[in-house]
């Protein structure tokens, strides 16, 4: 082979090399917009909801309490009557059997939705208001687009005196869409239309916070324990590789540990933040302690030198100079740490958490779900509009994840010191 | 003829099984620079990292023998060596600023020492270090930019500041001028010059022509050995061994 040869060569195989790196990064980013995409046109209808504009007639007869009735009175109240009075002229149904299939339009919160509004203003009686009105799963799947209606009658859930009166609606501008709100206040239920992540996003939140307020002091101590102030011997470094085990450890290990001590052994609350935490605690711990110390040992000894020589003591040389100089690291570490947390679904899945939970949380020790479990919960619902649930739950997940890497990065980037 | 600040006796240094130092006796006087000169891995800067006890930070690092300061030895495993460092100050070969302000480079020592209690005392000590390492001028408008922003030559007067601010009686200086330019190494040797009046100083060096400028006396070390010691003039004009005779007109090294 001549030297140009050789050279042609080696031109070609660094262009060959070029070629495979740029495929790889085009097939990455192919599948990432492949997902994004799938997950964004099944998912974005799910944050507006579709609503039913109608006329509510507070009448006298139908209400046993009074204008200007009291907090309590009012929520012990019966407002079935009065839904039943007022949805059933919606449409001008024939017979009973019709008004059945018109009020089948309507969520099963209609009621409450009534009663809401007399809460807000208890001088209605006698008075007519226009009023939105949540639409059932299946009118809500069917207006934004999600329901196939030239399907026959019998395989359709909708019947077709149903798609009359819809249509009807449609026709008097009586039915539009708007912001969903209940998405993100409500806790789960049976109904689509009225499930939300509001539970589930105080359950991960508070979750977290108790995996944090665990995990991170722990953490930071024993990296900087291990890293400046252990012997190096063989008892740290079977410490050392256990860390590096334990972090490799499936998450699920985890769970049956915190079924076996916290809830069967200790008995702790069954299903609640607490034990979330606790177990996210025990698995983000070797996670955070990994980057804590690669952290802690990319500050150069020549700062520890440098305090040493004016005199410092081994622990002010640690605490003035090397660790404040490890935060940036230390603190992305955790919140990446935390941001797999956030994701984790199987350890929570074997406490509990799956189960099916209506309130929203109001302490860490209240049984609750949380967003990754949330989807796997929806995910194998029947109904059509868990679909659109369950894709704006990952969204919901993925921008917080999202955020959480975006201030791990911007912390590196901003406050970390480089050195040379 | 100079009392001597510091004897070195029998001191011998092993990194794990590895013997870095073998039996060296070595005085260095008061208020004179001491030279170390010798080829790389000879175990100079093993030397005057026993002196403020550096070593200790090194896990496999083992001292013996004795080194006595003032008549007191500091190789005791007794000794408190945060005292001792804040006698025996240090200035390593690259710069090592801490990436703070220029001014908390330099009140960071006396401030952990006690000394300074007030901020004008500290000012106080800031600035006598800065002028003391002729550093003062160049720097007194901007003292709360970082140490890291200053050229390689000012960092290393900076770290001569720092190790001055917490007043001690001996300086150590490992290569201080390796890593700057000629016009920076002359403004060190300089500042050398004027700091012997006051200090021990201790300089390692691998430039030959740098001993002989800065230094009053100079020990020559080869593979862990002391080969020969004795007044600079004398080491490179008309030296008793063969060795320290070959190394200093190049012949190997």
């Amino acid at each position: 082979m001549t030297k140009e040869e050789r050279l042609k060569k080696r031109h070609r195989a660094e262009k060959r090399f070029r070629f495979y790196g740029l495929t790889s990064i085009f097939v990455a980013l192919l599948f990432v917009v492949i997902l994004v995409q799938n997950i964004f046109s099944k998912g974005s209808s799910a944050f507006k909801k579709t609503i039913i504009t109608t006329e509510v007639f507070f009448d006298q007869e139908l209400l046993e309490i009074q204008n200007g009735a009291s907090q309590e009175e009012i929520m012990e109240a019966d407002f079935y009557d009065i839904m039943i009075e007022n949805l059933i002229k919606a449409y001008p149904a024939k017979n009973r059997d019709e008004e059945d299939e018109l009020l089948k339009l309507f969520s099963g919160d209609a009621e409450i939705e009534i009663k809401k509004a007399f809460l807000n203003d208890n001088k209605l009686i006698g008075k007519t208001i226009t009023l939105d009105l949540t639409a059932s799963d299946d009118i809500d799947q069917l207006h934004k687009g999600n329901y196939p209606r030239d399907l026959p009658e019998e395989r359709r859930r909708i019947s077709d005196f149903q798609l009359v009166i819809y249509d009807y609606f449609v026709e008097n501008k009586k039915i539009s869409k708007n912001f969903n709100n209940y998405f993100f206040n409500n806790g789960d239920s049976r109904d689509p239309e009225l499930a939300g992540i509001g539970g589930a996003l105080v359950g991960s939140f508070y979750s977290i916070l108790i995996c944090l307020l665990l995990a991170f002091p722990v953490a930071v101590l024993a990296s900087i324990y291990l890293e400046e102030f252990a012997p190096k011997n063989k008892i740290t470094d079977f410490i050392e590789i256990n860390i590096n085990n334990l972090a490799a450890v499936p998450s699920i290990v985890y769970g049956l540990l915190a079924l076996q001590i916290l809830l069967a052994t200790i008995q702790l609350p069954r299903s609640t933040p607490l034990v979330a935490g606790i177990t996210l605690a025990l698995m983000t711990l070797p996670r955070i302690i990994i980057p804590c110390r690669a952290s802690l040992k990319a500050v150069p000894p020549s700062i520890r030198e440098g305090a040493l020589a004016v005199g410092a003591s081994k622990f002010q040389s640690v605490f003035h100079h090397v660790v404040p100089l490890a935060l940036p690291g230390t603190l992305s570490g955790t919140i990446i740490g935390l941001a797999q947390a956030l994701g984790e679904t199987a350890p929570l899945i074997l406490i509990g958490m799956v189960a099916f939970v209506v309130d929203i949380p109001s302490s860490p020790i209240d049984p609750s779900s949380s967003l990754p479990v949330q989807v796997y919960l929806w995910s194998e619902s029947a109904e059509r509009g868990f679909v659109e649930k369950t894709s704006a739950t990952i969204m919901m997940l993925l921008s917080f994840l999202i955020v959480m890497n975006f201030i791990a990065v911007y912390l590196r980037q901003k406050f970390e010191k480089r050195w040379n | 003829m100079s009392n001597v600040k510091i004897k070195s006796k029998n001191l011998n240094v092993y990194y794990g099984d590895k013997q870095a130092l073998f039996d060296v006796n070595l005085d260095l006087n008061e208020k004179e620079v001491t030279a170390l000169i010798g080829p790389s891995g000879c175990g100079k800067s093993t030397f005057i990292r026993c002196i403020n006890r550096m070593n200790d930070v090194i896990d496999i690092c083992k001292v013996t023998g004795n080194i006595e300061m003032d008549g007191i030895n500091i190789n005791d495993k007794d000794l408190d060596v945060v005292s001792l460092r804040e006698r025996v100050g240090m200035v390593f070969q690259k710069p090592n600023p801490f990436p703070k302000s220029i001014y908390d480079n330099i009140s960071y020592g006396p401030k952990i020492h006690g000394k300074g209690e007030t901020k004008s005392e500290l000012d106080q000590i800031v600035e006598n270090s800065l002028k003391k390492s002729a550093l003062w001028e160049e720097v007194k408008d901007r003292l709360d930019e970082p140490g890291t922003s200053l050229s390689g030559g000012q960092q290393q007067r900076l770290c001569i500041a720092r190790a001055i601010s917490v007043n001690p009686e001996v300086i150590l200086m490992d290569e201080p001028c390796s890593a700057l330019d000629p016009i920076a190494t002359a403004k060190i040797e300089e500042l050398i010059d004027e700091l012997k009046k006051t200090y021990t100083i201790v300089i390692v060096t691998h430039s030959m022509a740098q001993a002989v400028r800065v230094s009053q006396k100079t020990g020559f070390f080869h593979l862990g050995k002391l080969i020969e010691v004795g007044k600079t003039e004398k080491i490179f004009k008309n030296p008793d061994n063969k060795m320290t005779q070959d190394y200093i007109t190049g012949r190997f090294g």
